[in-house]
């Protein structure tokens, strides 16, 4: 009987080296001859660039090299379009994608205009003041709505409009149902900007070697593979001249998926033109304004009800605010669009968006990547309906979740990975009354009485959501064992804390039947793995842990078939068993691995033609479509309605992420995703002033929640397996804060029922809750008041 | 950011005009303005130093265009400033009110600021715009007075 570590509380095989200091960061790299950068950026939401001068920069001493977009020549092109436009009838799609230094426009603030390269960041950094930067301020572009107006400036003049993209999706016929409907709800709702704030920013450091003839990129990026091909094409190198390592990375979220950074870019550039290594780590405020970011939509929503509280249909039509540049397509948007159906039987569905250029940050997908603006325009209009209603809030949710015969459910339209939008499973009923359970919903009203006559008040709320996740196109793996007896797992993804190195390993271990710390696993490396697409889209436990499997289950028959040959025994009559091969029947006739090794890569004797050496398998693995977790999370909160602050007492999960590899590690996950929710909710915003300056870009400024305000989640499991791949598994890197805003608001609107606000924007905050209080008329009776 | 107040100099208002008018009165009614030439047609120049909060003093270069003057009444004044930490743009429309004897100014400007500067300082730009107004027209005040004092020295008993 093989030992079980799928499923299983295993120790992070990663953490000793994080903790000891002996993990790579690309900041720790630092060679002979390292050049360090800085850059001169936009202080400018919108101007004309007129023209640079770096004449007194390049002669300062201890200047190496001074870049502006003239001196890049053909070097100097537009990004690449990462994800094209999903195929949609009638969808329109204006592409318009970062360039690696402004030449004619700024675009946004922090936009980079030249290069500096000196023989130490302080003498770049003192450099900056030497570029004289002419630019012509234009109208700036910050209203989603202006913007799309005939006489708005236009920030892409090629295009002639600052619409990037307009897209009509629809399933069922909305008007009927709402001619059907006993109750119609409309509201308008506002989702605003928020920075990923990873403890690590973005860093770029390159060398190359001429005799080599080999250039090697350290990238924080979470695809490094499509980096290395993608500069490998930029230089005119070949991809296997061209070697990106990814090593511990502190953080992605979403932004270093983004590509190609200009950073990215013009580092390897300029140590290939200068036959020096060249290092450049972003300092916190380059990325609150050069990192990309998320959020920032208006949503004009409707929903359609019966009198018993199903849903008929919902009308959602919202603006998406896409920054300066669009090079990510329309995977934000059409997250919140798919998304916002949630778990919920939604018999019609019209929804529309458009994406707006505006003079902010470029946005991409930061955690949650817009799933949340869906599920918090959802969650809330049910909100509205069950208070309309006099429904119990879990009730209204209960009566339309989609039942277990309705699986797989297809909504008609498409997500984000061109595929229909289909749930491949899920059981949501169950997941909600453990949440009440958890969070002690029966009991909430008397002890919200009790509260309240110590003159607190506390507010419940409970939410679901659904995530799609794991998908395409693939991942690949191959698994080694070594002479050692130790088992090696390399693939392509990059790694940002989530624990792969444990969770390959454990997949590996059990199919192998080894014990997990003598796994060892690399990833972000393209020299240990060729082929791969990238950590996003909670797609990296799902996608390259099947491949990690596919390929040990290979490994596997490896091992019974050298074992078999050597024990001279049909290979039905191996058993695998602690890192050895044996007799099933005389378990004493054994061999350990390292030698079944050894014996599969000979120094002399014959193989059998066909046989490959060694003990080794790559696999590749690619799901039709993603698999789609789901759960709910409730909360309880307690608001000061007079300085409007509000504190987490209970936060619950319940989540289903299909089988668990490792429960430390998806509870990590969730904990971890729960604290972004929390600042997204109620403490992070970016604050852009009307001309598109950015007003919050420190954390003195920029308030992100601290280990007081994130209260220990409470988590239960559940296990709806996948069926779109071999181990049930489902994506959970998003979950924690995809709902988080919803249920937050909720329970902060319970709280101050007698005050009847409505909340209908995410992010909060005390000073904006403060000013709701103000707006809300007076408490309806005296005896309510504090 | 719109910065607007009143002041009351104890001047004429003719006194008060030509006084605005000079470099020399000029950069001492803006803090840390180092110094300001004219270049000709209510066009300056000069270098100032500014400090907001977490962002060290610097130096940047200062351009002043007066224009749409009407003398003794009312001009409009832009201010612009740029450094490595970012940018300021002042618009400020200025009426000097006669007074029997002194002078009421009347102000309005409308102030930009971009750039790092804005990122990290903004809890302290309002707080900050307004102490430097108020410092520099309380400048501008001593100055006037000391002015005044002199040309009654200066003037024949």
């Amino acid at each position: 009987m093989s030992r079980r570590y799928v499923g299983e509380w295993v120790t992070r095989n990663e953490d000793q080296r994080l903790l000891t200091g002996h993990a790579l960061f690309v900041d720790d790299v630092r060679l002979e001859g390292m050049l360090h950068v800085a850059f001169v950026r936009s202080d400018h939401a919108h101007a004309v660039l007129r023209g640079v001068d770096a004449s007194a920069a390049r002669a300062r001493p201890g200047v190496v090299a001074v870049y502006t977009a003239e001196d890049l020549g053909d070097y100097w092109q537009p990004g690449p379009l990462l994800v094209p436009p999903p195929p949609i009838d009638g969808i329109v799609f204006n592409l318009a994608t970062q360039v690696p230094l402004a030449k004619d426009r700024l675009r946004h603030v922090g936009e980079p205009i030249a290069m500096v390269v000196a023989e130490s960041r302080y003498l770049a950094e003192d450099a900056l003041a030497d570029v004289v930067v002419d630019a012509e301020p234009l109208e700036p572009v910050t209203d989603l709505e202006r913007a799309l107006e005939p006489d708005a400036p236009v920030i892409h003049p090629q295009l002639g409009t600052n619409l990037a993209a307009h897209v009509v999706q629809r399933h069922g016929d909305y008007e009927e149902a709402k001619s059907r409907a006993d109750l119609v709800l409309s509201r308008r709702f506002h989702y605003d900007r928020g920075a990923s704030a990873a403890i690590e920013n973005r860093a770029v450091a390159a060398r190359w070697d001429g005799q080599a003839q080999e250039l090697t990129i350290w990238d924080t990026t979470q695809a490094p593979i499509p980096i290395r091909n993608g500069l490998a094409g930029m230089l005119g190198l070949m991809q296997s001249q061209v070697r990106v390592v990814a090593p511990f990375v502190g953080g992605g979220f979403g932004p270093k998926i983004m590509m190609f950074y200009p950073e990215e870019v013009l580092v390897p550039w300029a140590a290939m033109r200068l036959g020096r290594p060249v290092k450049w780590t972003e300092d916190r405020q380059e990325n609150f304004f050069a990192t990309t970011q998320e959020r920032g939509q208006v949503h004009d929503a409707e929903i359609a009800l019966s009198r018993d509280g199903r849903i008929l249909g919902v009308r959602d039509s919202f603006l998406h605010d896409t920054g300066a540049y669009d090079p990510y397509g329309l995977t934000v948007p059409i997250n919140s669009q798919c998304t916002l159906l949630g778990p919920y039987d939604v018999p019609a569905y019209d929804a529309e968006f458009r994406a707006v250029f505006t003079n902010r940050t470029t946005v991409t997908p930061v955690r949650g990547a817009g799933r949340q603006h869906g599920v918090f325009v959802m969650e809330r209009l049910l909100d509205f309906a069950a208070r309309e209603l006099g429904m119990d809030a879990a009730e209204i949710r209960r009566v339309n979740y989609l039942v277990q015969d309705d699986f797989p459910h297809d909504h008609k339209i498409l997500f984000q990975d061109f595929q229909p939008l289909v749930y491949d499973s899920g059981n949501y009923r169950p997941a909600l009354e453990k949440a009440l359970e958890l969070i002690r919903w029966e009991g909430f009203p008397e002890e919200k009485r009790r509260a309240r006559e110590e003159g607190r008040r506390l507010g419940v709320g409970v939410v679901s959501y659904v995530e799609g996740t794991g998908i395409g196109p693939y991942e690949g793996a191959r698994v080694t064992i070594e002479p050692s007896g130790r088992v090696r797992v390399a693939t392509g993804l990059g790694t940002q804390g989530q624990g792969h190195y444990t969770a390959f390993a454990q997949i590996v271990a059990e199919a192998l039947d080894v014990d997990v710390a003598r796994v060892g696993v690399v990833t972000g490396d393209t020299r240990e793995f060729n082929w791969g697409t990238g950590t996003f889209a909670s797609r990296g436990a799902v996608v390259a842990g099947s491949a990690c499997h596919a390929a040990a289950q290979a490994v596997r028959a490896k091992v019974l078939g050298v074992a078999a040959r050597v024990l001279n025994v049909p290979e039905g009559e191996v058993e695998l068993w602690d890192g050895h091969a044996r007799v099933r029947a005389e378990p004493q006739r054994s061999l350990p691995y390292g030698e079944l090794a050894m014996r599969a890569n000979p120094l002399r004797g014959g193989v059998s033609p066909g046989t490959e050496p060694g003990l080794e398998a790559t696999a590749y693995f690619g799901p039709d479509r993603g698999s789609t977790a789901s759960g709910v999370h409730a909360v309880v909160v307690e608001v000061d309605a007079e300085t409007a602050m509000a504190k987490f007492l209970r936060y619950v999960v319940v989540h289903d992420c299909g089988k668990l590899i490792n429960p430390v590690l998806v509870e990590g996950q969730v904990q971890g995703g729960v604290a972004h929710g929390i600042g997204n909710a109620f403490f992070e915003k970016l604050h852009y002033d009307e001309s598109g300056q950015l007003q919050n870009a420190s954390f003195m400024d920029y308030l992100l929640p601290t280990a007081l305000d994130v209260p220990e989640v409470s988590m239960a499991h559940r296990e709806t397996p996948a069926p779109m791949n071999p181990l049930g598994l489902k994506g959970v890197g998003e979950a924690g804060c995809i709902p988080t805003g919803a249920a937050f608001a909720q329970a902060v609107e319970d709280a101050l029922s007698d005050l009847s606000i409505e909340i209908r924007e995410i992010p909060l905050s005390p000073n904006r809750l403060f000013e709701l209080l103000r707006e809300a008329p007076a408490p309806s009776s005296q005896g309510t008041a504090p | 950011m719109i910065v607007d107040g009143e002041y009351t100099f104890p001047a004429p208002r003719q006194t008060v005009w030509t006084l605005l008018q000079d470099p020399d009165v000029l950069v001492k009614a803006m803090p840390g303005a180092k110094h300001l030439t004219s270049t000709g047609d209510g066009a300056y120049e000069g270098v100032i130093r500014i400090g907001v909060g977490p962002v060290t003093a610097a130096e940047w270069s200062l351009t002043v265009l007066l224009s749409d003057r009407t003398p003794p009444e009312s001009y409009t004044m832009q201010v612009d400033s740029k450094g490595t930490l970012g940018f300021t743009r002042g618009n400020a429309k200025v009426e000097l009110l006669d007074e029997a004897g002194s002078t009421r100014m009347r102000y309005r400007a409308d102030l930009q600021v971009g750039g790092k500067v804005a990122g990290v300082g903004q809890r302290l730009l309002d707080q900050v715009a307004k102490m430097m107004t108020k410092q520099g027209l309380e400048a501008l005040s001593r100055e006037m007075k000391t002015r005044l004092a002199e040309d009654q020295e200066a003037a024949p008993a």
